[in-house]
């Protein structure tokens, strides 16, 4: 109870904070004909809604994903899944000139490549049985790097349309993206649904999938399952507004202290958490830095490479007293 | 009452076990017992449907649990593997309403009738007092009562257990079983718990299933399953049987004095 009312108020903070930020937006705006309705309209509310569905999308894809893999490094970041996309749509814009219809479809093919490549690797290098899921992640890294090196690589092909995603590319919230939001959010929202009615059975897994097994849950079908909302929620916010690294492996390891590990529950509060965090870092991103205007994801990158120290230090560099004690 | 016929099951070409055929009668503890690798494990997880089963069968009130779903096997028969591991943040009380996880509709949580057998569990086990402390910080005994109790929440007529008192200390481990039997005895559960311990099972066990290979060397009741004779062929251990204020003892010999 405690805890929801929490939730709740961290909501109500980041609800306030949008009004605020807003009328300081408009009052400060580069807009030069001072169009603040038109501003707040048309480039501040879009840049909220985008900054909610990525976040809220992010941030339960890690969350989910930490719980299944059982290793607190698993993300769409980290396991592939943001790459692939990032780089099937630029392929698809370079290669075949999809238009920004298509480019949604190109992301879920992405995620899935993506995903699909950090598992095959895994696989390969025959890790996958390790508990700690370690594997896996390192896998992730490999194939991320991978695909971003590619990505790079068809970005520097075409130096007239390089501008038009650099931004995109490192992730940012962009009132731009608008026209994308719009034509993918349900794709997003459908993910996030799913893996709520999937919440149940998903902790249960948390537990070991023998144990899940013999509780009454279909262990294989609720992975696949899972692992696909996991995809197409990853893949949407990067057709969106790119690769925002980070939200989905650091706000899980936010929530889980105080919403607790049952998914039925932290996944709201990751959901309601993911999207605040990524409305701060757009806050920061746009005014700390003053005049200059860096990108969300740099931002986010910047936040998360700390706190991405911090976690493997709690859970692998201090592993062994943790066993002991 | 849960019938084996005949079950055999492999992890990839190893036979792990064969031809093992037993009854386990509603209210009793049975006790499977065996040297490592015998196949003790292998026959809750073949009963579980979690291997391949390549011969025989395993029925459960009249149904054939090969035909039953997940959830509906799960109604049936629960099963505590012998490494649980709780993931950090997830309290007692949660826990435990997972256990009753196979009668929720998709959308639905737990019924009233749910909720009462969920304090029913926790106060068979002694818990009711820790129902919003973290299970990873409750102690070793008190958190495998805390399994038990989700297992009892589950409300399944039969419970596997595969050594429920492993790591605990020996105060813990007499605790622990004497709740098991207790399950037995005052809620006509019947329980299949491999135990490594000869005399704990001597101590608390109905009937012993005794394993060496994969196949059945000696069942029925304490006393005409764990002799000298018997636990020198299953074990390679040459040991003392004896009586004790009515209580088996197994005493193994000790090479070096």
């Amino acid at each position: 109870m405690v805890l929801c009312a929490a939730l709740l108020a961290e909501f109500c903070l980041g609800a306030t904070t949008i009004p605020v930020s807003v009328v300081a937006d408009a009052l400060l705006s580069f807009d030069p004909d001072n169009y603040d309705h038109y501003v707040v309209l048309y480039q501040r509310l879009p840049r909220v809604l985008i900054a909610l569905h990525a976040g809220a999308l992010m941030a339960c894809g890690g969350l989910v994903l930490q719980g299944l893999t059982r290793n607190p490094l698993a993300s769409p970041t980290t396991m592939g899944i943001n790459a692939g996309a990032m780089l099937f749509v630029l392929a698809g814009a370079y290669f075949l000139n999809l238009g920004i219809d298509g480019r949604g479809a190109a992301a879920l093919l992405g995620g899935m490549f993506g995903f699909a490549t950090c598992l095959g690797v895994a696989r390969l290098a025959g890790l996958v049985q390790d508990q700690g899921g370690l594997a896996l992640i390192l896998s992730g890294a490999l194939t991320s790097m991978l695909l971003f090196g590619i990505a790079n690589a068809i970005l520097l092909t075409d130096p007239t349309r390089r501008t038009d995603f650099l931004g995109w590319v490192s992730g940012n919230i962009n009132h731009v993206y608008a026209d994308q939001l719009f034509r993918i959010w349900w794709i997003g929202l459908a993910a996030l649904a799913l893996l709520c009615v999937l919440a149940r059975p998903l902790t249960l897994i948390m537990l070991g999938t023998d144990k899940a097994a013999s509780a009454g849950v279909n262990v294989r079908w609720v992975r696949c399952l899972a692992l696909l909302a996991v995809v197409l929620a990853a893949s949407s916010s990067v057709a969106v507004c790119g690769p925002l690294g980070f939200v989905g492996l650091v706000v899980p390891h936010i929530v889980r202290p105080f919403a607790g590990a049952d998914l039925t529950r932290s996944l709201p509060g990751a959901a309601l958490v993911g999207a605040t965090a990524c409305l701060l870092a757009d806050l920061i991103a746009r005014h700390a830095f003053l005049p200059a205007v860096v990108h969300t994801g740099l931002v986010l990158d910047l936040v998360g490479g700390v706190v991405f120290a911090l976690i493997v230090r709690r859970y692998y560099l201090t592993a062994g007293r943790r066993a002991s004690g | 009452m849960l019938v084996v016929e005949d079950l055999a099951a492999s992890y990839g070409k190893d036979m792990v076990l064969q031809q093992f055929s037993a009854q386990f009668r509603q209210g009793q503890l049975t006790a499977l017992v065996g040297a490592n690798g015998c196949g003790k494990s292998t026959l809750l997880k073949a009963i579980m449907g979690f291997l391949p089963v390549t011969r025989g069968m395993v029925r459960i009130g009249g149904r054939e649990a090969s035909t039953l779903g997940r959830r509906a096997l799960a109604r049936r028969i629960a099963y505590l593997p012998q490494a649980n591991h709780c993931p950090d943040y997830l309290t007692l009380g949660e826990l435990v309403r997972l256990g009753g996880y196979a009668r929720y509709s998709l959308l639905g949580g737990p019924s009233e009738k749910d909720r009462r057998l969920f304090y029913e569990a926790l106060e068979t086990v002694g818990l009711v007092d820790m129902v919003h402390r973290p299970v990873n910080s409750l102690s070793g005994g008190q958190r495998q009562r805390a399994w038990i109790a989700m297992v009892l929440a589950q409300n399944a007529e039969v419970v596997l257990m595969d050594e429920p008192v492993n790591h605990l200390d020996i105060k813990y481990q007499y605790a622990v079983l004497e709740l098991v039997r207790s399950l037995t005895l005052n809620h006509g559960k019947t329980v299949i718990a491999v135990l490594h311990d000869l005399n704990l099972a001597a101590a608390f066990a109905d009937e012993v299933v005794m394993l060496r290979g994969g196949r059945v060397v000696a069942a029925g009741s304490v006393a005409e399953t764990i002799t000298a004779s018997t636990v020198a062929h299953v074990f390679d251990l040459r040991a003392d049987v004896f009586r004790r204020d009515g209580r088996l003892v197994c005493l193994p010999h000790v090479a070096v004095q």
